[in-house]
Order: structure tokens, then C-alpha cells, then sequence
């Protein structure tokens, strides 16, 4: 019973693992490739979001100096793990559209967004140096 | 002068970093273009031996960024460790961008324009690898080996062969899922210790580590598999070979000789500086290092020995290569760890020489495949004379500087007592290595010549490929001030407490 009342009671970080696995089930099994760049997104969305509650106090205010009595006595959040997963995020986004770049350029190339075909495709035209402008 | 000498560390990190963006607005005129890229690479080399040897006559020095100190700022350490990395970058990367300057790209990568942006990509990735050397920060490692990998996959892309594509989104995704478990083990250590200073955080950990046993060994799993993806360890290594096989021969020496070391640097940084010795020993990261480094060294090289074109056979050979280092950091004695890093300087040249030497001959004989080798010796006997050098510091042949590494690595062994399997895989290793590259040359030069009208080519890759092939046998000739830098390097990373 302790066990589930310690997960309710951290369910921030339940739902952080849960997204991990699926981010991880969804690269490994997917074969087209857009949903193998969706399954990266929601692995990384997991990885943020330990982060993001590890920094957080339930009933915390932001760091700011405030002077309203509402404000008084209450904790401070640590704002230092939400402003590294900004940085996180940007290069989160960076890596996604140079990945969908990536998937265009192959859609051009092979004229399909299947990984499973595509590696068909190279191993049978193997060894045979094909340039592409 | 003393304004420049007192932000050493920042102006090595940014010049690169600066100066590439430039390169796209000036596509167009091929002579600014490489006089502004040489002239950076040349200020990069020569800041980073000044800095290398201000550290070696003198202490390292902590670099507050802002003026902040430490636990609140970001702190840049140009210690003995980051003076090293930094010279190696920077003695590898300028011969490799005088091979790439001029007209050379135009077949592999395309037009002005993709040429200019190969060499921002460049750019980007040898400033960012700078940062990782001076880097004392837990944060600032996951975004510079953000920048790496990011420019690491656009020089896969930058190839006009369409497999090259493939490999780059290949690498891509696999890479990003590795930084996804760096950053996921930076932010347990964070979790577990309130600090992202790589110092402060040691402190704490050596202090709560009994409290969460489970966290800092999640922390740790998760960093060792990142950087081993990334690093392309052996059962981790799939990516590599289609990576650092099609992408154009410039990038391959620089992925392979540069991009892969700056991983391992991050591994030894969070190691031995977050870690310590004491936690590694607790939670036998050491054996688990030299086991999977032995694993490594045979695996890859067994699998190169399958492979029949060129640059393949090189890069599964950096599979095996890699294997090493792994060993010696699991080795944890002065002249193991000092082995490990004087390797690792070796193998960047060296492994940079040969895929440049290979460019040249796939250029030249427009043929990927060994066998389609035969007689170019004949033809060509200053590139495959360089060609042969770089096999024999790869083999560890002494005279040429692979040997000096190997051999602090099997002294390292010896003092660990670990004579027959640490002794017997870097012997067997260096013989296998042998097996995979003393065929090519054989090749090579014993063949008869092929009717082709093949030639060495222009003095500028001569004297980029010459640059490197010196450092290989200066370096294995006098291995001295380089060689003490190493040690030194090892000996604060050991007596951390």
C-alpha cells in the first residue's frame, strides 16, 4: 500500500517514466519514419518533465521578491531546472526540424518514409555510388 | 597580450564558433573564403599551444564566465586535461581543413554554397569540441555535445551520395536518444546533488551517495550508455560504420578522429571529476569498463576484417580503436589513464590521416573497394607511402606515436596484474589490426599498376596528409612534452578525493 501511495504521491514522475517507454516503444517499432521522430519527441518530453518537477514545491511561488502578504512565508521553487529545459526544448526543436529535413530529402530521394524500405532499397542498389543533387 | 591570455579558454572556444557563421554570406568567393578559413584554424592552432603550454610551465587556472564564481557562474578549467584536448583538436583539425579548402569538395559535397555550409558545420564542431575540453559545467557538457552531434549528423548529410542521407537520419535518431539519456543522467546527478558544477557536485555525492545508492547508480547507467552510444562502443556501434563511411572524406576524418574523442573526454570528465575513484571502484565501474573495452577491441576488429571497402574496414576499425579506450579508463592507474589519452591523441591523427589518404585514392581511382587498389603504390607513392605510416602508428609499430600509447596501456595492465586477459586482447588487438590493414598495403604496392593515368595529388593535400604523417612520428619519435601533459592530466584526474 506504502508503494502506491509514494507513486500517487509522485505522480510527476510516474507520468515521466511512463512517457519515456513509450518514446522508446515507439522508435524501436515504427518503421515509418515521422513516428520514429514522434516517439523522440515524447521520450524527450519525459526526460524534461523529471527535471521540470524535481525543481518544483507544490504550493511554491516563483523566485521573485514580492512584497503582497499572500506571498509571505511561502516557499520558493527552484527555477534553475525550468530554465535549463528551456535550453532543452530549444535544442529539442533544432534537432526535430533538422530531422524532418532529413525526411524530406529522403522522401526525394526513395519516394517513401518507410526505414524498412528504404534500407531495402539500399542494400539492393549496394555498392552502386548514386549521386544526388 | 594579457587580456588575450587571461581569456584564453573563452577566445579558443569562440573564434571557431564566430568565424563559422561567416562562411555562408561569403560562398561565392573561394579565395576569401579559405584565406578567412585558414587564418582561423591557424590563430586556433596557435592559441591552443600557447595554452598548452602556459598549463605545462605553469597551474591550471579556473576561468569564471562573467565573473561569477563558482557555484552560482559557469566555470571554464583550462587544467591539464583541457590544454591536451584542446591541442589535439586543434594540431588534427588544420590539416584537415587545408585538405578541404579550394576546390576539393566540389565532387563529394556540391556547389559555393553547401561548400561554405560544410565548412559552418565544421566549424561549429571543432569550437564545440574545444568547449568540452574546458567545460566544468554538467549542463554546459549536454549542450555542447548537443552542438557536436548536431553538426556531426549535417557533415554526414553534407554528402552528395544518397545512401549518405539514410546514414545521417540513421545517426540522428540514434544520437538523439543518446543525448536524451546524458541529459536524463545529468539531471539525476542534479537531483541527487543540488549542483551542476562538475566540483561541487563530486563534494556532495561523496557525502549522500550512501543515502541514494539507487539514483547516482541510475545516473551513472544512463550517462555510460549515452556516452557509449555516442562513442560508438561496441555493441552500441551501428550507427558508426554507415556514418563515418559515406560521409565525405574530409568529415569522416574529423567524425572519426575528433567527434568520438570528445565523448570519451566527456565519459572521463564525469568519471573521474563527478565520480571520483571511489565511487567507480564502489560500483565496479571499472571492471564493467575493461570488460566491455576488451569485448570491443576484438569485436571490431574481427568485423574488419570482413569488410571490403576501404572506408568501411577504417571506421569498423575506429569501432575496435575505441575499445581501447575504454580498457585503459578501466584500468585506473597513473600510466594506464596517461596511455589511454596519449592513444587517444594518436589515433586522432592517425585515423584522421588515413580517411584523408583515403579520400585522396577514392578520389583518384573513383573506386571504394580494396581490391580495386591494386598497384596504386606505384602509381601514387607519397599518399600510400603516408598511407603506410598511419597503418603502422594504427598497428602500434614502435617509432610512430600509436606505439607509445599501446604501451603504457599494456604497462597499465602489467601494474593492474591483469597479464593475460589485459595483456593478451591489446596484444591480440594490435595483431588483428595488423591482419585488417597490412592487406591494403600489400595490395597496393605488390600488385601489378592498373592501366589508369593516376598521380599524387596537388601540394596542398601533400602537405595537409604530410602535416599529419609528421605529428605521427614526431610524436612516436618524442613522445616527451605531449606525453607529460598526458600524465599530469592523469595524475589530478586519480588524486581526486
Amino acid at each position: 500500500m506504502t508503494l502506491l501511495t509514494k507513486l500517487l504521491n509522485n505522480y510527476p514522475y510516474v507520468a515521466a517514466v511512463i512517457l519515456f517507454f513509450l518514446g522508446a516503444v515507439t522508435i524501436l517499432t515504427k518503421s515509418n519514419l515521422f513516428k520514429k521522430l514522434i516517439g523522440i519527441s515524447i521520450l524527450q518530453s519525459g526526460i524534461f518533465l523529471i527535471f521540470i518537477a524535481a525543481g518544483n514545491i507544490r504550493g511554491g511561488i516563483a523566485p521573485l521578491l514580492s512584497e503582497s502578504p499572500i506571498h509571505e512565508g511561502l516557499p520558493y521553487i527552484n527555477p534553475l531546472p525550468s530554465a535549463l529545459i528551456l535550453t532543452g526544448i530549444v535544442v529539442s526543436v533544432s534537432v526535430t526540424a533538422f530531422a524532418l529535413a532529413l525526411v524530406v530529402r529522403l522522401y526525394k530521394i526513395y519516394g517513401t518514409t518507410d526505414a524498412v524500405k528504404i534500407s531495402e532499397m539500399i542494400s539492393e542498389m549496394s555498392n552502386n555510388d548514386s549521386y544526388t543533387g | 597580450m594579457t587580456a588575450i591570455q587571461g581569456n584564453l579558454p573563452v577566445f579558443i572556444i569562440i573564434a571557431p564558433l564566430f568565424v563559422g557563421f561567416i562562411f555562408p554570406t561569403i560562398a561565392k568567393k573561394q579565395k576569401l573564403l579559405d584565406t578567412i578559413l585558414l587564418g582561423t584554424e591557424a590563430l586556433f592552432l596557435v592559441l591552443a599551444v600557447i595554452m598548452a603550454a602556459s598549463v605545462l610551465t605553469g597551474e591550471s587556472t579556473p576561468y569564471l564566465m562573467g565573473g561569477w564564481s563558482a557555484p552560482w557562474g559557469i566555470q571554464l578549467v583550462a587544467d591539464d586535461l583541457a590544454a591536451f584536448f584542446a591541442l589535439v583538436v586543434a594540431v588534427v583539425s588544420f590539416p584537415v581543413v587545408l585538405y578541404a579548402s579550394g576546390h576539393t569538395l566540389e565532387e563529394e559535397v556540391g556547389g559555393p554554397l553547401r561548400r561554405a555550409r560544410f565548412f559552418t558545420l565544421l566549424f561549429l564542431l571543432v569550437g564545440a569540441l574545444a568547449g568540452i575540453a574546458f567545460t566544468h559545467d554538467m549542463f554546459n557538457v549536454f549542450v555542447l555535445v548537443e552542438v557536436v552531434t548536431i553538426s556531426c549528423c549535417g557533415l554526414v548529410s553534407a554528402s552528395r551520395r544518397s545512401k549518405a542521407v539514410f546514414a545521417a537520419f540513421d545517426y540522428l535518431i540514434l544520437v538523439t536518444l543518446a543525448s536524451v539519456f546524458i541529459l536524463a543522467g545529468i539531471g539525476f546527478i542534479y537531483i541527487v546533488t543540488g549542483h551542476l558544477n562538475m566540483e561541487f557536485a563530486h563534494q556532495v555525492l561523496m557525502n549522500n551517495w550512501l543515502v541514494y545508492p539507487h539514483v547516482v547508480w541510475l545516473a551513472f547507467s544512463f550517462l555510460l550508455v549515452g556516452f557509449g552510444l555516442k562513442s560508438a562502443l561496441f555493441p552500441l556501434h551501428v550507427w558508426l560504420p554507415d556514418a563515418h563511411g559515406e560521409a565525405p572524406s574530409p568529415a569522416s576524418a574529423v567524425l572519426s578522429g575528433l567527434a568520438v574523442k570528445g565523448y570519451i573526454v566527456c565519459l572521463i570528465k564525469f568519471l573521474f571529476v563527478v565520480m571520483g575513484i571511489d565511487l567507480i571502484k564502489a560500483y565496479m565501474i571499472n571492471t564493467l569498463l575493461f570488460g566491455l573495452g576488451m569485448v570491443a577491441i576484438l569485436a571490431g576488429a574481427v568485423l574488419a576484417l570482413n569488410q571490403t571497402q576501404l572506408k568501411r574496414r577504417l571506421a569498423f576499425s575506429t569501432v575496435s580503436q575505441i575499445g581501447y579506450f575504454y580498457l585503459g579508463l578501466g584500468l585506473l592507474n597513473v600510466t594506464g589513464l596517461a596511455g589511454t589519452l596519449f592513444y587517444l591523441a594518436s589515433h586522432a591523427l592517425t585515423k584522421a590521416c588515413l580517411f584523408l589518404c583515403s579520400g585522396v585514392l577514392i578520389e583518384a581511382t573513383g573506386k571504394h573497394s580494396i581490391k580495386d587498389l591494386a598497384g596504386v603504390g606505384k602509381k601514387m607513392p607519397i599518399t600510400m607511402g603516408i598511407f603506410t605510416v598511419a597503418s603502422l602508428s594504427l598497428v602500434g609499430i614502435p617509432l610512430f606515436s600509436g606505439f607509445v600509447g599501446k604501451w603504457n596501456i599494456l604497462l597499465g595492465c602489467l601494474q593492474e596484474g591483469s597479464l593475460l586477459l589485459g595483456c593478451g586482447v591489446v596484444t591480440a588487438g594490435s595483431i588483428l589490426c595488423g591482419a585488417y590493414m597490412f592487406p591494403i598495403i600489400r595490395i597496393a604496392f605488390f600488385e601489378p599498376a592498373p592501366e589508369q593515368d593516376l598521380h599524387d595529388p596537388g601540394i596542398k593535400k601533400l602537405a595537409a596528409l604530410g602535416l599529419l604523417a609528421l605529428a605521427i612520428v614526431v610524436l612516436g619519435v618524442f613522445p616527451g612534452p605531449l606525453l607529460e601533459l598526458a600524465q599530469r592530466a592523469a595524475e589530478t584526474l586519480l588524486a581526486q578525493l
